[in-house]
């Protein structure tokens, strides 16, 4: 089934990451692309995540197919201006390539070529109505295209932005311009997404939660201070603090674990999107602790 | 106004190192504002070159620096200090240099600024850029607040999810354009407004450079 049909049916969705790697030995990110597949209903490639030059996204979606996994492109304005966006997206869509996440982008003084200059000649909602505009043939300039796309498109949303205000006026936003899914930023307060939503339910699309892994008090604090848009609540970091050093990574992945299965069993959102940043291996572990397998 | 910094006083002097003496342009407009070009500096200027050796033939405070005939015409009387001069030092901005650099063809004109922006004055010497001259200005749209300008990705329609407490992914120095702009119209009671539109994507062919203007209506023959 793919991404998009278990989107549409009842199921509740799972999709995973893979970070292109840095220089040409792609072994690794292999190996994590087999632990995922068949597990997974899709995987997002990330696009130069962090402004952090990598393997484009576009090549390692195409990877992905050949080793059976379904790939949702990350497609952020940062680096490309709105011909080479186009340009990419009906090269991505010839090569089999048919999930999008569409995305701001990390600004590049993030990254590891400060100097470089950042495009974003368009931006997330303005890129949403570009691919609408290629799925109806169409260029951004009005052009006739020769085929159209068949893009299934997605974006991202903050739930616990602060203020929060502004970012559902995007989120909205993007959902007329057609956005038909979302990946959260991680969450961790499964009742105040709870709240978010009920909110969100009032638009017709599907939501997928963020999920991230606290490897121990420490990085959840570190989140809590340096990362925009994620709350770690005290309870948590009370809960990894007091499983000891040892102990910390396993109470992480038992809460991601935990969550995951309050929130398909609750029916709170379509499915999850767990980010394992380096931890590709634990996925399977998460997945089946939250009796997904 | 054009918002210039003096440029270090050593990587001037390399800069000039092949000439002995110079004319100074300095400019009563933006760069006397910005503390660059004005009496004073020209003043300074002059000293600090003596220090170093080098003849300062003569100079003057341009009243428009960046206004080629009007600089032209004040400079008709200093005719003999200026054919003395090796080099034109002009201490304005990019625009001031290069009106000199038409005036002089046959002698080299160097800058002693850096030109940073357009930019406010919010106190004595203290500037901020509001605007980017995008030629199409949006501020109509946007409650009076420029996006373009105001956030480091000038984006159109709405925060990025690196908006951390108000503050932008970029510095926790900028409150983030798309708060401010949220806070702005919720205060004019137009949040419904803001939340309707959707802004195309920008023609950037309307910055297109180098971009001139004809003002004035030409009159019938
Ligand atoms: S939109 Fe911004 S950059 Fe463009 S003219 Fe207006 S203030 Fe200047
Ligand atoms: S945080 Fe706000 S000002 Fe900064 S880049 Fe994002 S939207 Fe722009």
């Amino acid at each position: 089934m793919s991404f998009k049909d278990a989107l549409d049916s009842v199921r509740f969705v799972v999709t995973a990451e893979v970070g292109p790697p840095k220089g040409t030995d792609i072994k690794e990110m292999i190996h994590h692309m087999e632990l995922l597949k068949g597990r997974v209903d899709a995987v997002n490639v990330t696009d130069n995540q962090s402004a952090v030059m990598r393997i484009c996204s576009l090549s390692v979606c195409k990877i992905a197919l050949e080793h059976g996994l379904e790939p949702i492109l990350q497609m952020t304005c940062r680096d490309r201006n709105r011909i080479a966006l186009q340009s990419d997206l009906l090269g991505a869509n010839v090569l089999g390539i048919k999930n999008l996440l569409c995305m701001t982008g990390d600004h590049v003084s993030a990254g590891d070529h400060k100097g470089a200059k950042p495009v974003y000649d368009v931006e997330s909602v303005q890129l949403l109505r570009i691919v609408d505009g290629l799925n109806n043939g169409k260029d951004m300039a009005g052009n006739e295209l020769k085929g159209a796309t068949d893009f299934f498109q997605g974006a991202v949303v903050t739930p616990e932005a602060n203020p929060v205000e502004p970012q559902l006026i995007k989120f909205e936003k993007k959902v007329r311009a057609g956005a038909r899914f979302f990946q959260t930023q991680a969450i961790y307060d499964i009742e105040k997404f709870r709240g978010f939503m009920e909110y969100a339910r009032k638009f017709s699309v599907k939501i997928l939660a963020g999920i991230v892994v606290l490897k121990g008090a420490g990085m959840a604090n570190f989140i809590n201070n340096n990362v925009p848009g994620i709350r770690v609540p005290q309870g948590l970091i009370d809960e990894l603090k007091a499983a000891g050093k040892e102990k910390a990574l396993d109470t992480g992945l038992n809460i991601a674990a935990r969550h995951i299965r309050q929130l398909k069993e609750d029916g709170i959102s379509d499915g999850v999107h767990i980010m394992a940043i380096g931890m590709e291996d634990k996925v399977p572990v998460i997945m089946q602790r939250a009796g997904l397998l | 106004m054009i918002i210039t910094k003096k440029k270090d006083f050593q990587e001037l002097m390399e800069n000039i190192k092949n000439y002995k003496s110079f004319f100074l342009i300095g400019c009563s407009e933006c760069a006397a504002l910005c503390g660059t070009g004005g009496e004073p500096e020209v003043k300074a200027m002059k000293e600090a070159l003596e220090a170093e050796g080098k003849i300062v033939t003569g100079g003057i405070v341009a009243k428009t620096g960046c206004q080629v005939l009007g600089t032209k015409t004040e400079l008709k009387k200093y005719k003999e200090e200026m054919d003395k001069a090796e080099c034109i030092l002009v201490m304005s901005c990019g625009a001031g240099t290069q009106a000199a650099v038409e005036i002089f063809e046959d002698k080299p004109v160097y800058p002693t600024n850096d030109s940073l922006f357009l930019g406010n004055m919010t106190r004595f010497q203290m500037f901020d850029e509001r605007c980017s001259l995008c030629g199409e200005c949006i501020l109509d749209k946007t409650g009076g607040i420029c996006p373009i300008t105001a956030c480091p990705k000038g984006l159109l329609n709405g925060p990025c999810g690196g908006c951390k407490d108000g503050h932008c992914e970029v510095s926790p120095d900028i409150k983030c354009a798309w708060v401010r702009i949220y806070e702005r119209m919720k205060r004019l009671d137009k949040l419904q407004e803001l939340c309707e539109m959707t802004l195309e994507a920008k023609d950037w062919s309307a910055s297109q450079k180098p971009r001139s203007l004809v003002a004035r209506e030409e009159k019938k023959r």
